[in-house]
């Protein structure tokens, strides 16, 4: 297992785009730990005079509609954007790698059971949930999180499924069997920590899908409500002036995707070092 | 992966890279020719106008339709007893005159004769009868009945406690003359036949149709245009009437386009695929203001923010009235940017009874003092409350204006929620928190629309206010004909809305924003946003 | 192949029935009525109405009443648009959606899978490594700043392409299938490429090389045979997120397609409409994943469909 990983680290460390992600987001998680020291402005501070300002010396990202100052807003917005993604990403993964790899491991009728049931969850549009959820719960966050989640852990379990699937053939957790460890045991003990892998790089998947969905659902109104401001919501804000503001939606608009694509290179780099197919190439 | 390597030295050589090269700058040069150019939009249609509605219309049956969308295109295929001119001045359209009688319970209105339906038949006072019937009927579930409320047994037989319709008070005399009896005189019963609700109905067509009737191929109708085509969710079509009986419009056709995102329909307007938008978005009005295009009107539509006068702290009226104080309106209009008129007042400038000098002006010192003397010296130890509007993008903006002015003139702390549009109406009704934003359109240009919100027996009071006083001073307005007595009744009445007892914080009258372009002439603009059409021309290529 | 195409429609009818059930359920806890309007009316017009509806009956006797309904396939009438049926409202919109999401998959197929080899051909050139970063963005770039860009660029700057509408005219369709189809075609690309290198690097190629058969039968035989499984296995999901994007183009490019409907539906509280598309769109997926291992077999008969 040893050189698994310290394989895998040398094979990263090579991967320069993947390197540059994994310190584009360190940065932006330092950036949202310590949005108010970094912060020039508060992110709700009006200036009514400074209104729709385009980026200049004093506000570096211009300002919006009521006179804040945009660089405040995307740097709290890092706040929002990046804990939805995390805290998302890390429900959905454990109740779908709870879920994939009982029903993977267990097998025969309970498998099929719980896959039916993911089957039915997958064939329900996962927008007309979350849009029912957030109207119950509300303009909350919690509202969003359950939606987000709801949605994301169905393909993380189909995902631990397969591996689990294939590990459960190999020989040494026969063996295990055979010598009579217990199930719970060898879940924990030996299948787990082998797909700890894949499920690092599923991971690291999961959390750019979860701010792009959150986006999406900010600009059909359904997104995070003041005083939250994600980068979806900043950039829903200056969606329609995009011709005549165009920073209003470009700022926030980027940084999504710069974030998003440093965990997408991340998890790609990920992949290919913790791919043991690749080792013999 | 040796192979692969092998193939691609093979590929690479030195044509190839010139082609790319010579391709790429051949892109380049379209594109940057195309970018910078000269622009090339399509030309307008010589006699179409196309304009925008933001929905589907969710009916054109007239006695069931409630909302604006429908309206815009009913005003044009229909006509009432009467209609406005762009002052909102009362005019004969199917009545060409009426009488009142003396105790103002009595409305005698003589029909045109020359006035046909689209399939020739004469328009006949029993028709309107018909009409008043349908949307009385409680079996329609007619959302609008309660306008005619004011008929004589009208509301007894929408409840269904009087089962023959000739006890209501709206009878055919003749063809062409229908009198109507009131139960107590109104003075603003004259505007209510303008609503599309009151427009005469073929109760054949209905029966022969039932829910397809108000099909194109169907429908009969009788106003300036006919309804030529229906493509659900995308385009209403309307064409002249010939068989109209006035002035036929010199337009041959006029195309709603369904669009719900307002810059998508400032995309097709900039680029000639449309000609009118009646809509701008905050964001954008200072991009379009100063274009030759751009014309601004009043609207009559307030926007509020009311409050739970049962919740404390709002209990005291003190408090109520230093909130009131403590909002600078006028950076309202900087920020919305759409000439808005912030207002103290509740009646809207352009509707009789309007008066600026009511209401409670921005006043930091004496907001400030009076929430001292209500037991929170300098917001010290005040509640937290909620303030709760419904989504969408201006409110958002206002909502967060109005939390930093009551933060910076009161240090008070008031958190917001929001909700989607069904979701606040239904918490209106059930358990209205501290404070709430809300707006009211006028149906009809007069006070009585506007004041009888806040009665205690309104359903759309959601203040939980009741003051006797108030409601006989509107009650007796209602009925009171002489305009000058009408004038003091309301102005002790909105001062006791908004500078005594103050349930309500007025904000600002909206205004329309809108985009014509100048090949359109005939197009006027009225307060209450009425989309007529029916006096359009197109100039030639301009 | 027949009774196992016949065996999935079987199974997937009970799933239909668990999918309206919960629905219904879902629909009648949030909060807010159909007939919640911002005037009110008084409650004997609101009852009159509600009547009208069967909203006063109790819950359970409605969805036996619509359960019924639906066995009939009649799905009832809309709630907002008076007088006209929900079959009614998915007939109009349901093959202007369809032909939006079938263009862009053919897009994403047609371009996504030769940009896949090409880059897998050329790995590690510069054309490998801005196809892929044109691949990314398209992943990475929320859909509504993807389209908004088009719209500036090719419409307003360049005035190629209308803003936005659906009429007859192939210009009409351009803009909204591109960016509807960006995301799909970015996926696939990517996909196929590292499905590509993968089999390459596979022993079996190498045994086949070795065996002397020259290079291309052995790169279309059994290289893209089995690169293509892996795009095969992300089509359904593919498919679904065409659906769901759809409703981003739609409202930006006015298109009159049922995706619209989706979040109009829940807003305005419609109930049969809500029910009616949220069952047509399962249907569609249900549709979808059968085509989806029907191609399974047809590519690699040795993949048992069990």
């Amino acid at each position: 297992m040893n050189t698994l990983w310290s394989d895998a680290f040398k094979t990263l460390s090579k991967n320069k785009p993947a390197l540059l992600s994994l310190f584009f987001i360190i940065f932006i998680i330092l950036v949202a730990l310590f949005a108010n020291l970094l912060a020039p402005y508060g992110y709700e501070i009006q200036n009514p005079s400074q209104r729709l300002m385009f980026p200049n010396r004093t506000f570096w990202m211009g300002t919006d509609i009521l006179g804040r100052d945009l660089l405040s807003r995307v740097i709290y917005g890092s706040r929002m954007s990046i804990s939805v993604g995390l805290i998302v990403a890390i429900c959905s993964l454990i109740v779908g790698t709870l879920y994939g790899s009982l029903s993977g491991y267990v097998g025969g009728k309970i498998d099929n059971l719980l896959m039916r049931i993911v089957d039915i969850l997958y064939t329900f549009p996962s927008l007309l949930l979350i849009i029912l959820i957030r109207v119950i719960f509300g303009q909350g966050l919690f509202g969003i999180f359950l939606a987000l989640t709801i949605v994301g852990w169905v393909d993380v379990s189909r995902i631990v499924r397969g591996q689990v699937l294939q590990l459960k053939e190999m020989a040494f957790i026969e063996a295990a069997r055979a010598v009579g460890v217990k199930n719970r045991f060898i879940i924990f003990k030996h299948i787990l920590p082998n797909i700890l892998g894949p499920i690092i790089v599923t991971l690291t998947f999961e959390i750019p899908a979860a701010i792009l969905s959150e986006s999406f659902l900010s600009f059909i109104g359904l997104g995070l409500q003041p005083p939250f401001s994600s980068w979806g919501s900043l950039a829903n804000d200056g969606f329609q002036a995009f011709k005549s503001f165009p920073h209003l939606i470009i700022f926030p608009g980027f940084s999504i995707f710069l974030t998003v694509l440093a965990f997408n290179l991340l998890g790609d780099g990920l992949r290919d070092a913790l791919d043991p197919k690749l080792k013999n190439a | 992966m040796p192979w692969i390597q092998n193939l691609k030295t093979h590929e690479r050589t030195q044509p190839m890279k010139k082609i790319y090269g010579i391709i790429l700058a051949l892109i380049i040069l379209v594109i940057a020719w195309n970018f910078f150019g000269p622009k090339k939009f399509h030309s307008h249609p010589e006699k179409e106008f196309r304009f925008v509605i933001a929905s589907e219309p969710p009916t054109l049956d007239w006695s069931l339709a409630t909302d604006n969308v429908s309206a815009d295109i009913l005003f044009n295929l229909m006509e009432g007893l009467i209609q406005f001119d762009s002052d909102l001045n009362v005019k004969p359209a199917l009545a060409e005159r009426w009488d009142i009688s003396s105790d103002g319970k009595r409305y005698t209105f003589h029909l045109r004769s020359d006035a046909l339906w689209t399939d020739g038949k004469p328009i006949l006072a029993s028709h309107f009868v018909d009409g008043w019937e349908r949307l009385l009927n409680p079996k329609t579930a007619s959302d609008y009945a309660y306008f005619l409320f004011d008929v004589k047994n009208a509301k007894e037989y929408n409840a269904g406690k009087l089962t023959d319709f000739d006890t209501v008070g709206i009878h055919a005399q003749d063809d062409h003359t229908l009198v109507v009896d009131l139960w107590h005189p109104a003075s603003y019963f004259l505007k209510i036949p303008f609503f599309w609700v009151t427009f005469p109905i073929r109760k054949d067509i209905i029966e022969q149709f039932k829910d397809a009737w108000t099909d194109p191929k169907n429908i009969v109708t009788c106003g300036p245009f006919r309804l030529k085509e229906w493509k659900h969710d995308y385009s209403v079509t309307l064409e002249a009437n010939p068989s109209y009986y006035g002035e036929k419009p010199k337009i041959s056709t006029a195309t709603a386009y369904i669009i719900n995102e307002d810059s998508t329909a400032l995309s097709l307007y900039d680029t000639n695929k449309v000609d009118l938008i009646r809509r701008i978005p905050p964001l954008l009005i200072s991009h379009y203001k100063n274009l030759a295009d751009y014309k601004n009107s009043p609207f009559l539509r307030g926007y509020y923010y009311g409050m739970n006068v049962k919740k404390k702290p709002f209990t005291d009226s003190r408090i109520r009235k230093a909130f009131s104080l403590a909002i600078d309106r006028s950076q309202l209009s900087t920020i919305l940017q759409g000439n808005q008129i912030p207002t103290s007042s509740w009646i809207p400038k352009g509707m009789f009874g309007y008066d600026e000098t009511i209401g409670l002006k921005f006043d930091k010192e004496k907001a400030q003092l009076l929430l001292a003397q209500a037991g929170y010296p300098k917001g010290e130890h005040f509640p937290s409350i909620k303030m709760v509007y419904d989504t969408r993008d201006d409110n958002k903006i206002i909502a967060e204006f109005l939390q930093s002015q009551w933060k910076e003139h009161l240090n008070v702390t008031v958190s917001i929620d929001n909700q989607e549009w069904k979701v606040h109406l239904k918490m209106l009704e059930t358990n209205p928190p501290e404070l709430w934003r809300l707006g009211w359109g006028a149906d009809f240009p007069d006070p009585d629309n506007f004041m009888n919100l806040f009665t205690s027996y309104s359903g759309n009071n959601h203040t939980q206010w009741k003051n006797k006083e108030y409601d006989q001073l509107i009650e007796e307005a209602a009925k009171e004909l002489d305009s000058q007595k009408r004038l003091t009744l309301y102005q002790k009445a909105q001062h006791l809305l908004t500078e005594e007892d103050v349930p309500i914080i007025p904000l600002f009258i909206d205004s329309q924003n809108v985009l014509l372009k100048s090949y359109v002439k005939g197009y006027t603009l009225n307060p209450m946003s009425n989309n007529i059409l029916k006096n359009i021309s197109i100039s030639k290529n301009d | 192949m027949i009774p196992f195409i016949l065996k999935r429609i079987f199974i997937s009818i009970p799933v239909i029935f668990v999918l309206a059930t919960i629905t219904f359920c879902i629909m009648r806890i949030t909060p807010g009525g159909p007939f919640d309007k911002d005037k009110a009316i008084p409650p004997e017009i609101k009852a009159n109405i509600e009547a009208k509806y069967h909203l006063d009956r109790p819950l359970w006797s409605q969805y036996f009443y619509y359960m019924k309904g639906l066995i009939q396939g009649d799905l009832g009438p809309s709630y907002k648009y008076l007088g006209r049926s929900v079959t009614d409202i998915i007939k109009d919109s349901l093959p202007v959606s369809v032909e939006l999401g079938l263009y862009a998959a053919f897009l994403a197929f047609l371009l996504g899978i030769p940009l896949g080899i090409i880059a897998a051909y050329k790995h590690g050139t510069w054309l490998d490594s801005s196809s892929m970063f044109i691949a990314i963005s398209g992943i990475t770039l929320p859909s509504f700043l993807v389209a908004a860009l088009l719209i500036y660029f090719f419409s307003f700057k360049m005035g190629w392409f209308p803003a936005g509408l659906w009429e007859g005219g192939w210009e009409y369709k351009i803009l909204p299938v591109a960016a509807l189809g960006l995301r799909p075609v970015a996926i696939i690309a990517r996909l196929m490429r590292t499905s590509m290198l993968d089999v390459i690097k596979a022993d079996y190629v190498r045994t086949a090389r070795a065996k002397g058969l020259s290079e291309f039968p052995v790169i279309l035989k059994h290289v893209l045979k089995n690169s293509l499984i892996p795009v095969i296995t992300i089509s359904g999901p593919l498919l679904a997120g065409i659906i769901t994007g759809s409703f981003v183009i739609e409202h930006v490019f006015a298109i009159p397609g049922m995706a619209k409907h989706f979040i109009l539906a829940v807003t305005n509280r419609d109930y049969p409409l809500i029910m009616g598309v949220t069952l047509i769109y399962a249907v569609l997926l249900i549709l979808a994943n059968i085509l989806v291992d029907v191609l399974y077999a047809v590519i690699d008969p040795r993949i048992k469909v069990s």
